[in-house]
């Protein structure tokens, strides 16, 4: 019995010259199951609710309340919550599948040799570069709109001093890490949970990966959390006009 | 592009990441979190209506049994009012029958003594008259002579006098 680590996702299957990874094949799986429980939630919907109802009232509401307080604007919320709340819970969905007993079991045999069918969503990099960059190129347009095309540019490119020029192209470094960071903190996480679950499953199969487990049920939520609320605050600061800001456009 | 193929990256399964994470973002806004977020609010203006609603009602009702208790002493005082003066003409009413009463009384005792006195002077006229007759036959039988009638009863009446 060996163990088997890769980086990458594996190949399972083409459809024609597209290449279908187990990770691409999870996420499409993800996407059906969030959609098949939020359809099925927000289609019962009625307007005395029922218990099962009231919770997941309050979980929304709490949702959308953090939210709010975060963006301090209820307009801006609203706007801003789909995106924010559909990556948290994609996220959470995607991490908690791999805690479905038995799915770990179901192989595939390729021409490249056996392949699990299903592997934790997240531990692709792939699907998380999307995201992140969804999140950081939708920061960028925000800016845009609400500081105009020449301000936004005019934060990159400063050239009243030295000191500003340099702390402006300091500003693109932080824009590509945040990139890095947003990416690398969930990729990392979660692949090295789950290696760490495969390397502790290869050398104790009972009960000492428990822990470990539970380690990692945490961080499926903390990272689903932290990924979109982090995204949710870039946002939040590329909305808002600084106060020096306004005095400079009020100088001009 | 060492670190992109260990990685895995592949642009067509990037986008179609993306395309699988849009379908899912434009499904629920469209079906899931717009009407679930209509229905939070509404029922937030529904249920804010019914609180307003409510504290209406019961500033109204503070108000009407106000009026009701101000309605009740009113209708008191009327009634104690009403009382009064019926009392008042019970008593007068009461007065006057009684002076009434008197008064008429008074007069059937008048006519009475007048009617018994009149009585009792016919009568004793009545038996003046007949005591004179019995008397004169009584002198006649007596006298056994008829005097004069006139003197006779000049006599008489002289005699009862």
């Amino acid at each position: 019995m060996g163990l088997n680590i890769s980086l990458a996702p594996e190949v399972i299957f083409h459809i024609g010259s597209f290449p279908i990874t187990n990770a691409f094949f999870v996420s499409i799986f993800v996407t059906v199951i969030v959609l098949a429980v939020f359809l099925l939630i927000a289609n019962r919907f009625q307007t005395v609710p029922t218990r099962f109802q009231a919770l997941v009232e309050i979980l929304f509401e709490e949702a959308f309340d953090f939210v709010e307080s975060i963006i301090g604007n209820r307009e801006k919320a609203k706007r801003i919550f789909p995106l924010v709340f559909t990556m948290f819970i994609f996220i959470l969905f995607a991490n908690l599948l791999t805690y479905i007993p038995g799915q770990a079991a179901v192989t595939l045999k390729t021409e490249e040799g056996v392949m699990p069918l299903f592997r934790a969503a997240m531990a692709d990099y792939g699907v998380v570069f999307m995201m992140t960059m969804v999140s950081v190129i939708l920061m960028q347009i925000v800016a845009i709109a609400v500081h105009g095309p020449f301000g936004y540019l005019g934060k990159f490119f400063n050239f009243k001093g030295p000191l500003d020029f340099f702390l402006g192209l300091m500003d693109i470094v932080g824009e590509i890490a945040k990139i890095v960071s947003l990416s690398f903190r969930l990729f990392g996480n979660i692949f090295a949970g789950e290696v760490l679950g495969a390397v502790m499953l290869f050398l104790a199969p009972y009960f000492i990966p428990l822990p470990f487990m539970f380690l990692g049920l945490l961080t499926a939520f903390v990272q689903a959390f932290v990924f979109s609320v982090l995204t949710l605050v870039f946002i939040s600061m590329a909305s808002t006009i600084e106060e020096d800001e306004l005095v400079e456009e009020a100088s001009i | 592009m060492e670190l992109i193929n260990a990685l895995g990256l592949n642009v067509k399964i990037l986008l179609a990441q993306l395309v699988n994470f849009s379908v899912l973002l434009f499904v629920l806004y469209k079906f899931a979190y717009g009407p679930i977020l209509k229905m939070l609010d509404e029922r937030r203006d529904k249920i804010e209506e019914g609180i307003k609603n409510a504290e209406d009602a019961k500033t109204k009702l503070a108000k009407i049994e106000m009026s009701e208790k101000e309605i009740l002493s009113d209708a008191r005082k009327e009634a104690q009012k009403i009382i009064v003066a019926a009392e008042d003409v019970a008593k007068k009413n009461k007065e006057d029958i009684l002076n009434e009463a008197k008064k008429q009384s008074q007069q059937i005792l008048e006519k009475a003594e007048k009617n018994i006195e009149q009585e009792k002077n016919k009568m004793m006229e009545d038996a003046k008259k007949e005591l004179s007759e019995l008397v004169s036959l009584a002198t006649e039988k007596i006298v056994g002579e008829k005097m004069d009638a006139k003197k006779d009863k000049e006599i008489i009446d002289s005699v009862i006098k």
